[in-house]
């Protein structure tokens, strides 16, 4: 039931500062460097207002594919290992009394909250030349271990900052499953693991799929952590917009690049928050 | 309540925590160790790395004029325009409703290094400078779902019959909210203020591309030391961040449960 049309103004009246502040300042940035994707570069004017489907044609060249195609990579074990991780990690918040539940939503929250240089400069103090690994291993005599700056390393790096965004959602889903089915399938005779397998496992995928989106989209858009902990060698796409912007001024190229990637990670989110909204309304049915 | 947990669960969950954390605890150790070289664990304890912090004015500049003041000033913004938008959306139907508290909440959908070469670019287009302003107006846009989706979790658990009550009383329409809703949904208010204050304080995809002169953010400024192999005063500055996060975070969780984070 929609309210009367008095009422309606009033919601209008309300709505429209941060309607109007979010199409200013979100809405017009992303016309403008769809505008700009089909720019023609011009290299003493940076651009020329030529139509051209020259940047996105130029996508196709291979040093732009073995970039991407890493960073979609990377992207995708990032995701794998954080829905191994996050798992024990949600059954155990979802599980766990109310008090150890809590605190341990604070160690989860607050890492997440840290700005995501300070979490990296951590790994680099771990796994440095001069690292916290790499002493202990001179201390008994071993030779350093290059474990900085190749894809591992970025690996690292994304789990660490992109975990709590898959046990989030899946802590969230595991709740929601009634513990009498649990118990139940114990009775019967299942294992713990056949128990997980049959009841958990089936019942959390709307948290499993939500979580995998949210961070498979920021794992593929980061770039703090592949910069400090990638260095030259990992060179992902968040880098190549960067250094296309700031440093060789490619804006048409930079801006047909970022508006793909755009359309592909909102995309990802979009489904995820759909998948979370269609369970909420078929729990609220029910 | 104790359901069964199998032990080796326990254990795995806790060994993943300490993944999680040892970033952070790492961080915090070399900030009291003796060592220049970041070299762990410390053999002595010492706080000169807080001292060199405190000595070093850009630093200390970058720390708490910048990105204090821009989180304070992002938050008051975000809450301006997002409790409004909020009351909005849960106390009236009307058509399109969803599709804008979506539009309200993408800001969060939105990988923020593509918003901030998109902000950049329109920047520069427009030849406007970084500054401090610029940055300001790209952060409240990436705080305002924070503000909504506390708010909103808040309105939705009050009862709109107080608000009538009140207006039957006599109490006008903005009245009955200012002094009735407002104040009954203040813990939600503030965890929406506190969120939104710590996504600007700790960004780093925006301020990258939107930094100027005098508007260098201490992520930016940590960034850029590390690039280039600071001391351990870095450890120093970002123990602080933790801590002030640290605090902030469970403050939220004093105040309200925080499960719509995500």
């Amino acid at each position: 039931m929609n309210d009367s049309p008095k009422r309606r103004t009033w919601a209008a009246i309300l709505v429209l500062p941060l309607a109007l502040y979010l199409v200013i300042f979100l809405v017009v940035p992303f016309i403008n460097i769809i505008v700009l994707s089909f720019y023609t570069y011009s290299p003493t004017r940076i651009w020329v207002p030529e139509l051209t489907s020259a940047n996105y044609a130029a996508l196709a060249d291979g040093t732009f594919l073995t970039v991407l195609l890493r960073t979609l990579r990377l992207g995708l074990v990032c995701t794998a290992i954080c829905a191994l991780l996050g798992y024990p990690v949600a059954y155990f918040l979802a599980r766990s009394e109310r008090r150890v539940a809590t605190i341990g939503l604070f160690l989860l929250v607050t890492p997440l909250m840290v700005s995501a240089v300070i979490r990296t400069f951590g790994w680099l103090v771990i796994l440095g030349r001069r690292g916290l690994i790499n002493s202990a291993l001179t201390a008994l005599g071993l030779d350093r271990l290059p474990l900085l700056y190749n894809e591992t390393a970025v690996v690292i790096g994304l789990v660490n900052v992109f975990l709590p965004f898959m046990v989030l959602p899946l802590m969230a889903s595991i709740e929601r499953i009634n513990p009498a089915l649990e118990e139940a399938a114990r009775n019967l005779g299942a294992t713990w693991f056949g128990m997980f397998r049959r009841v958990i496992l089936p019942l959390s995928r709307p948290g499993l799929i939500s979580g995998c989106l949210l961070v498979y989209s920021a794992a593929i858009s980061a770039f703090v952590i592949p910069v400090l902990m990638g260095g030259a060698r990992v060179r992902v796409v968040g880098r190549l917009i960067y250094d296309q912007l700031l440093i060789s001024y490619q804006w048409p190229n930079a801006s047909a690049i970022a508006t793909l990637l755009v359309i592909v990670t909102t995309s990802l989110s979009f489904v995820a928050l759909a998948i979370t909204r269609r369970t909420a309304r078929q729990e609220q049915g029910t | 309540m104790n359901r069964r947990m199998p032990p080796p669960l326990k254990a795995l969950a806790l060994l993943i925590y300490l993944l999680l954390l040892a970033p952070l605890a790492i961080v915090v150790a070399v900030s009291f160790g003796a060592s220049p070289n970041f070299d762990f664990p410390p053999t002595d304890l010492t706080l000169r790395w807080y001292r060199a912090f405190f000595a070093n004015g850009e630093f200390v500049s970058a720390f708490f004029k910048v990105s204090l003041v821009l989180g304070l000033a992002a938050a008051v913004l975000a809450c301006a325009l997002g409790i409004v938008a909020a009351t909005a959306l849960v106390r009236f139907r009307f058509r399109g409703r969803e599709a804008l508290e979506a539009f309200f909440l993408a800001p969060l959908f939105i990988p923020e290094i593509l918003f901030g070469a998109a902000l950049y670019l329109t920047y520069a287009r427009l030849g406007i400078k970084p500054s401090m302003t610029s940055l300001l107006l790209g952060h409240v846009v990436i705080c305002v779902p924070f503000v909504i989706r506390n708010v909103m979790a808040g309105l939705v658990g009050l009862d709109p019959r107080l608000e009538e009550a009140a207006m039957s009383l006599g109490a006008s329409r903005l009245q009955a909210f200012v002094k009735v809703a407002l104040p009954l949904i203040r813990s939600s208010v503030l965890s929406g203020f506190i969120f939104a204050f710590i996504i600007s304080f700790s960004d780093i995809n925006l301020a990258l591309f939107i930094t100027g002169p005098n508007s260098t953010t201490l992520p930016v400024f940590i960034f850029n030391l590390l690039l280039f192999e600071g001391d351990p005063s870095v450890a120093a500055a970002s123990t602080l961040q933790i801590v002030i996060i640290g605090l902030l975070i469970w403050l939220v969780q004093r105040l309200f449960q925080p499960r719509t984070l995500v």
